[in-house]
């Protein structure tokens, strides 16, 4: 039950960063059009595809925790011992955790509100700007939530004495290799 | 070194060395140098900070390099460019390494990342060479080594990244410009190592061409090369900005990778958007806690003390250099690039300028510097990825690779003391008086 409603959860933030991928290339590739085809340069194309990065940046910052994305220096840690070494991936789970949980939720949720107060809108699209910084929470949720599941199941492990084949938090994925 | 600072530094060395990812440790520091400081709402302050960092028009031209890099990334692309190299070096002894390192080179020129080509040409060229008797080593540090060319030769994401950094003080397409020399010199001096150890080796030669097979195979490369026009030659025409640019160079790679190659079947693409987004938010992750860190260091007064007591150790320009040099070598190895350069240029800038260097200058050292980084351990992502693709490990390639970082750090040093390498052509093209 609990893998499920996980799995649905997974893919709904997975397909969200997909849509809102495809979306950018189209945005900009009509803005381009727009201003040498038509003659007629789009208004908020611009501030779209911004506001577009900034959910796509932090949604995706979620599905990489969940997919141990990030980049970390595993060299000094790759020397310990198994067991020391799942000892590191709950301190760095309780970290990111920690990290998530006051300045993306909290610190973002209060960024978030007071923006509303200002009642700030953008040029274009007259959208609020609040409604725009709403991603750090949401992002901050659900880091918060898989830095929890890691967390745990590390601490599970631990426990029980029973170790995955490879303890690593951060299997080189092939979703970094592209970067530079 | 004020109290927030020791702070800062410590909790992100221990962080660093614990495994934390990097974007984490850097936004953990943060927060706790402001913690340390007390005089600001810490929490809000970098969540602000990491919002205002990743929102920006310009830095979408990141994940739309690394959107058509993945699409190159699946083989046709490459395997054109390789083939047109082979009619041009395959030929002498060695021909291989030469091939692959000008296939690397034109690659850059397409594409904005290393280990794309890391994984897109290494991944056909080091079972290749493999396979014709060449050492597995050797050809690891040839295509690792080779593949950094494509950051200093554009379209370059790192470019982007540094203009950022500068805060706009230099162009997106003078950056660009600056790096095609620094970038085809380093090529030129690899090939030359690669050429030396083969001599030694006694390494085969590659086949001669006939002149009708070098023009089939040479307009069999059109296609992927008209991307350099498109994407650069649009910049400096003026027709698009470079994010519209690397859009289009999207639109483009799409359409010959899936319509007219056929070698992306159109239900692939969600999992490349996806593999896409979570590449773009790594890395935008580390933009946005980048700018935090680099705002309280700011805050603390670093920039300006670094530069006081860097200026205070000696008046003599040619060591300054030195020493900055040295520096960020060090910086490289230990130090993902996004953050390297967000945090590093606002430390280095004020002494570069007030030797009397062209930021844009300083930005080219800064990135080779930062492209030797990429092929050393502990923190060295082509390395690591190239070790990965040819099944060997980095220890067994440093031997073979210590050659390659001497033609890097002579090419380095030209660059460094040589301003006219970096700056005569986007001066001839009018980008910098």
């Amino acid at each position: 039950m609990f893998k499920l409603i996980k799995k649905i959860l997974d893919h709904s933030l997975e397909i969200l960063v997909m849509i809102f991928m495809a979306a950018l290339v189209i945005d900009v590739t009509w803005q381009v059009f727009t201003r040498l085809v038509m003659k007629k340069p789009s208004t908020g194309t611009e501030e779209l595809a911004v506001f577009m990065i900034i959910w796509v940046a932090l949604l995706g910052a979620a599905v990489a925790l969940n997919r141990g994305a990030h980049l970390g220096i595993d060299y000094f840690v790759g020397k310990l011992s198994l067991r020391k070494r799942i000892f590191t991936e709950v301190f760095v789970f309780l970290c990111i955790g920690l990290f998530s949980l006051f300045v993306m939720v909290i610190g973002g949720g209060s960024l978030v509100l007071r923006t509303l107060e200002l009642g700030q809108v953008s040029p274009a699209w007259d959208i609020k700007i609040g409604y725009v910084y709403l991603a750090i929470p949401i992002s901050g949720f659900f880091l918060v939530l898989y830095s929890v599941i890691g967390f745990s199941e590390r601490l599970v492990e631990l426990i029980k004495h029973k170790y995955p084949p490879q303890g690593k938090i951060a299997p080189p994925g092939e979703e970094q290799i592209t970067a530079y | 070194m004020s109290f927030p600072i020791l702070v800062l530094v410590l909790s992100f060395f221990v962080l660093l060395v614990l495994n934390v990812p990097v974007a984490f440790c850097m936004g953990i520091s943060t927060v706790l140098a402001l913690l340390a400081m007390g005089d600001l709402p810490a929490f809000v302050a970098t969540a602000h900070k990491i919002a205002t960092g990743i929102d920006s028009f310009t830095l979408l031209a990141i994940p739309f390099f690394i959107l058509s890099g993945l699409m190159m990334g699946h083989g046709g692309i490459a395997r054109r460019l390789i083939d047109f190299a082979n009619v041009l070096v395959g030929r002498f002894r060695g021909g291989l390494a030469f091939v692959n390192i000008l296939t690397c080179m034109l690659f850059g020129a397409i594409s904005g990342s290393a280990t794309a080509a890391v994984s897109a040409i290494g991944g056909f060229m080091v079972p290749l060479m493999n396979k014709m008797g060449y050492n597995r080593e050797f050809n690891t540090a040839v295509t690792v080594t080779a593949a950094t060319t494509g950051l200093l030769i554009p379209p370059s994401n790192t470019m982007i990244v540094y203009s950022l950094a500068t805060g706009g003080l230099v162009s997106i397409a003078a950056l660009f410009m600056a790096g095609y020399i620094p970038g085809i010199l380093t090529g030129i001096a690899l090939m030359i190592v690669s050429g030396f150890i083969s001599v030694r080796k006694n390494y085969g030669k590659g086949e001669k061409f006939a002149f009708k097979e070098g023009v089939v195979r040479f307009l069999s490369a059109i296609p992927p090369l008209m991307l350099v026009f498109i994407v650069v030659g649009g910049i400096l025409i003026g027709w698009f900005t470079p994010t519209e640019a690397s859009a289009i160079g999207v639109l483009y790679t799409l359409i010959l990778a899936v319509f007219i190659y056929r070698e992306v079947k159109i239900s692939e693409l969600p999992k490349i958007l996806l593999q896409c987004g979570v590449t773009t938010a790594v890395v935008f992750l580390l933009i946005g806690t980048s700018m935090a860190m680099s705002w309280v260091l700011a805050a603390e007064n670093v920039p300006q003390n670094i530069s006081a007591s860097l200026i205070g150790l000696t008046d003599n320009k040619f060591v300054i250099l030195l020493i900055i040099n040295v520096l960020l070598l060090v910086v490289g190895m230990f130090m993902d690039m996004t953050p390297a350069i967000l945090i590093f240029t606002p430390i280095f800038l004020p002494v570069i300028q007030k030797l009397g260097l062209h930021p844009l200058h300083f930005g080219i050292i800064l990135l080779m510097n930062l492209n030797i980084g990429l092929c050393t351990p502990p923190v060295g992502t082509a390395l690591f990825l190239g070790c990965g693709i040819a099944g060997t490990t980095v220890t067994k390639v440093v031997r073979h690779i210590l050659p390659f970082f001497i033609a890097m750090i002579v090419t380095l040093l030209l660059c460094t003391y040589v301003p006219a390498i970096t700056m005569w052509l986007p001066r001839a093209l009018e980008f910098v008086k």
